[in-house]
């Protein structure tokens, strides 16, 4: 993110005014809200002062030397940015939060460090970056889509079209077929009502008889017959190849995004939801397909037509074209005006059927709570009341659509009374033949066909547009744990060094600072502390599911980042509270970690992990499907599952996170056991709830606040009478109160 | 066993942990309200006890900040940047109890915590992609931001007034909507 903006002119000059010359700038950013008025003013921090400036005002003018303690505090959508001054906390500006928070954390930071260097008279340090990605549009400073970097309204159209042309390459062919289809079948359209005209003048109206006349009238039949099945044909076959087509491009599309989704960090993946994600390969990639296959090839048809028959119609007869166009700018501008006035109502209708919706899941829902507390009539009424709004609504659509389709139906058509007024009176006259009027009618309707999608095409663009930056938004994202380039396939022993690491899901908000931690192969390390103090995140980086910020994870010796992932992560095990098993047997669960695993060798890890007993009672043993539509377990029993699935691939280093949290006492002795049983000899980092699980650890770390502030033994930190003797207490006030602790 | 018993004393670490500071009942007789060196508001709390306590710093948070504005507001110390919540100091249960020049500073830093713009005129209103842009003027000048959701994000209260929360978290406010101009009230219609 920018943490250094340019100042307006008139803010630079009362900026150099009040500075001295040779002061260096070190952050710039924006602030928003002054006294109750909107205002674009501007904090200027250089390495000596701190300057407030707004519409070539000076507001003030602080030095380092007079503040101390700053700090963001958030109100009621904006926030603000404080500090002592001379002991006094001060408010020094206001700003938005959504865009700017994020600057003025780091910069809290940065102005620490810049006034302890004022403070001790050393030099300036240099400025912080912020590496948070931008969520506004550099350009015209507008808010990118949700979980993109898309501005609608400043991307490269050209560079998306030329990405997709390159990704597909392919298929190129396929997508072409469409479009000649289109032009040949537009080719047979035309032909016809030539042939009915000479139909219609040489031998239905014309009185004198040729010879062979039924010989030619039967050939001309005949013709058009042969043209009608031709045509038919030619739609037949354009559709089984757009069918074709549109399939492998959805395919193609699916499997790289879909590839590359897997590839990419838990960072990036985290980032966005699994409902984004899951739209991005369905919805987007569907909205790109009928697009490029279905509805580009409409357009270019109609578009193909349009001037095909506008020529012919230029050439039959170049005043009755006249007509024709005369309401076309009228049919489009009232069609315009009535699909604005659609989409609104289309919306409000939405919204409203929406929050029918929204009462409906609420209501269902609670519907214990409801009935517990006796509201059912309060419910019914509320529900009526919101379908009533809804109907009212819909109703008043429906009059309105059913009145103004008819009606634009006939402005639309309009022309064609004019050409029929004005054809009769040429035929009247002997200008013009019957066939020849039926051509051009045919031809004039062929013109005012697309008419009624025109308003359509723009929002179909976008949306086409929209989806397409979406999808190369996944593919061209840089995955950023990536392995080294020559990265070692490392047979973990599992000694396990943390050296100095610092990490932040944000990097101005750090969750870790500066932990050190040693352990040796096969020691059981207890992690714990409050909630959100870094427990899990330290075994995150252990796993290396996130790059760390600073310093290095080794394990015998070698820096994770030098190890294949692949190796790192086939020899670690992980059992987590919330334990998500894969639609499939309790086999393929079991052995998720190692596919060719025997069945012995299954039923030896479900033994291991308490879980044999229970799984022969199953209906099909080990045959039974779980997941999502399968024979639902209890929690306990998936945990046991679960153990079991981190043991089979027998790996070195072991971590629990909560293994055992919400479990019954009986089930977590269970557990307990089995993990007793699978932590001998690996190296175990276990994070728990209930600190008597942890007696038999051989090292406790305490975490608080992303800090460590205990390490050693169960028995030295309790006569420590430290930190951890005070969470061991409070778990056991709260377990004799008979209540349990959350954190 | 060392750790059984150690686990069976009552200590003084353990009351500590267990502390919170009692929050009392905030009424002219008790706290005292003075502007602060810095432009915010400082306390003097009397305790029962007649001990004084002095806080260079309080923040001040509506418990119905929609609804009753000027009832029950929590007293509380400022959270710091350590992140850990301040406890609260004190409630006072209905603002008007103090004298005017209190009211006046309790209001001046609460107007500025709930700074909730009134919209006076939609000036447009465009809907690209599931976003709706806004431009407007309001009571705190002209301003334009970005509401997703409009579904949930603009929400009509009982009594007619309208609140609008755009993405960057700020609240806007259309007292009624049936009084603004014609135009803008067109615009808003189906949100309401």
């Amino acid at each position: 993110m920018k943490l250094m903006y340019d100042l307006p002119k008139a803010d630079e000059e009362a900026f150099l005014a009040a500075s001295e010359s040779g002061e260096k700038r070190m952050y710039c950013l924006p602030f928003d809200i002054l006294e109750d008025e909107f205002v674009k003013g501007f904090m200027m921090f250089t390495d000596k002062s701190v300057y407030k400036l707004l519409d070539g005002k000076l507001l003030f003018k602080y030095d380092y030397s007079e503040l101390s303690d700053f700090f963001t505090e958030m109100m009621y959508g904006s926030v603000g940015f404080y500090a002592k001054r001379n002991g006094n906390t001060e408010l020094l500006c206001r700003f938005i939060s959504g865009k700017n928070l994020p600057r003025y954390s780091v910069v809290v930071g940065g102005c620490e460090a810049l006034c302890d260097a004022a403070r001790h008279k050393k030099s300036a340090p240099e400025p912080l970056e912020s590496n948070e990605p931008e969520r506004y549009c550099p350009n015209c400073g507008r808010p990118f889509l949700l979980h993109t970097k898309i501005c609608p309204f400043c991307r490269n159209n050209k560079a998306i079209y030329k990405k997709l042309w390159n990704m597909t390459r392919g298929l190129h062919l396929m997508m072409m077929v469409p479009l000649f289809t289109a032009i040949i079948s537009i080719i047979f359209r035309f032909i016809l009502p030539f042939v009915q005209k000479t139909a219609i003048d040489k031998y239905i109206l014309n009185d004198e008889r040729a010879d062979n006349y039924l010989l030619h009238f039967i050939v001309i039949i005949v013709a058009i017959v042969t043209l009608d099945i031709a045509h038919r044909a030619i739609n037949v076959i354009q559709g089984r190849i757009s069918v074709i087509s549109g399939n492998r491009f959805t395919r193609t599309l699916r499997a790289v995004l879909f590839e590359k989704i897997q590839m990419l960090s838990m960072n990036s993946i985290s980032a966005k939801t699994p409902g984004d994600l899951m739209g991005r390969i369905n919805n987007d990639v569907s909205v790109v397909q009928n697009f490029v296959t279905h509805l580009l090839p409409t357009y270019f048809g109609q578009l193909f037509s349009f001037i095909l028959a506008l020529t012919l119609l230029l050439w039959l007869n170049p005043l009755m074209c006249l007509f024709v166009f005369i309401p076309i700018p009228i049919a489009i501008y009232s069609i315009a005006k009535f699909r604005s006035t659609m989409q609104r109502r289309h919306v409000h209708s939405w919204l409203r059927g929406q929050k029918t919706n929204h009462l409906l899941q609420d209501v269902l829902n609670g519907v214990r709570v409801v009935k517990s507390y006796g509201n059912e009539q309060r419910e019914i009424d509320a529900f009526n009341k919101t379908t009533q709004n809804q109907a009212v609504i819909d109703e008043s659509n429906a009059k309105v659509f059913d009145t103004v389709f008819p009606i634009l139906g006939f402005v639309v058509r309009f022309g064609s009374y004019l050409i029929m007024l004005y054809g009769n009176w040429l035929l009247f006259h002997g200008t013009m033949k019957p066939g020849e009027l039926n051509q051009f009618n045919s031809y004039s309707g062929i013109i005012y066909e697309p008419l009624m999608q025109i308003t359509q095409i723009p929002r179909n663009i976008t949306n086409f547009i929209t989806s397409l930056s979406k999808i190369f938004e996944i593919i061209e994202e840089e995955p950023d744990v990536r392995d080294a380039d020559f990265p070692e396939n490392l047979n973990i022993k599992g000694n396990v060094e943390i050296k100095d690491v610092t990490f932040g899901y944000e990097t101005y908000n750090p969750v870790l600072k500066n932990i050190n931690l040693s352990v040796k192969a096969g020691e059981m390390v207890g992690l714990v502390g409050h909630s959100g103090c870094g427990k899990t995140t330290l075994i995150n980086l252990i796993m290396r599911l996130y790059e760390i910020n600073s310093g290095a994870i080794e394990i015998d010796g070698v820096n994770i980042k030098d190890i294949s992932q692949n190796s790192l992560r086939t020899q670690i095990g992980v059992v987590l509270q919330e334990t998500h098993l894969f639609s499939g047997s309790v086999r393929d669960n079991i052995r998720y970690s190692k596919p060719h695993a025997t069945n012995a060798e299954v039923i030896a890890a479900a033994k291991a992990a308490n879980a044999h007993d229970f799984i022969i009672n199953l209906p099909e043993g080990y045959n039974t499907m779980v997941g999502e539509k399968g024979f639902s377990l209890s929690g306990g029993e998936r945990q046991r599952v679960a153990i079991a699935r981190a043991l089979i691939h027998n790996p070195k280093i072991l971590i629990l996170d909560e293994a055992t949290a919400a479990l019954d006492t009986e089930t977590e002795k269970l557990i307990q056991d089995a993990i007793n049983r699978l932590a001998v000899g690996r190296t175990t980092f276990a994070i728990a709830h209930r600190l008597s699980t942890l007696r038999n650890a051989d090292k406790i770390l305490v975490l608080d606040h992303g800090n460590v502030v205990e390490f050693g033994t169960h028995k030295e930190l309790l006569d420590k009478r430290g930190y951890y003797f005070k969470l061991v207490m409070a778990q056991k006030k709260a377990a004799e109160d008979g209540v349990e602790l959350d954190d | 066993m060392a750790d059984e018993k150690l686990l069976n004393e009552e200590t003084e670490e353990e009351k500590d942990i267990f502390y919170k500071r009692a929050s009392v009942d905030l009424t002219p007789e008790n706290a005292k309200f003075t502007a602060s060196k810095g432009g915010l508001i400082s306390l003097e709390l009397t305790h029962p006890d007649g001990k004084k306590e002095f806080f260079e710093r309080i923040v001040a948070i509506r418990a119905f900040p929609i609804t009753d504005p000027d009832f029950y507001i929590s007293i509380r110390e400022p959270d710091g940047k350590n992140k850990e919540k301040g406890s609260e100091i004190g409630l006072i249960e209905d603002i008007h109890i103090f004298d005017a020049e209190t009211v006046k500073l309790l209001n001046s830093e609460l107007d500025r915590r709930y700074f909730t713009p009134k919209i006076q005129k939609v000036v447009s209103l465009k809907e690209k992609l599931g976003q709706n842009y806004w431009e407007v003027v309001t009571d705190a000048g002209d301003f334009s931001f970005v509401i997703r959701n409009s579904g949930s994000n603009i929400r009509t209260l009982e009594d007619g007034r309208v609140l609008l929360f755009d993405i960057d978290g700020n609240c806007f406010e259309i007292s009624d909507p049936e009084k603004l101009d014609k135009a803008s009230f067109k615009k808003i219609e189906i949100y309401l």
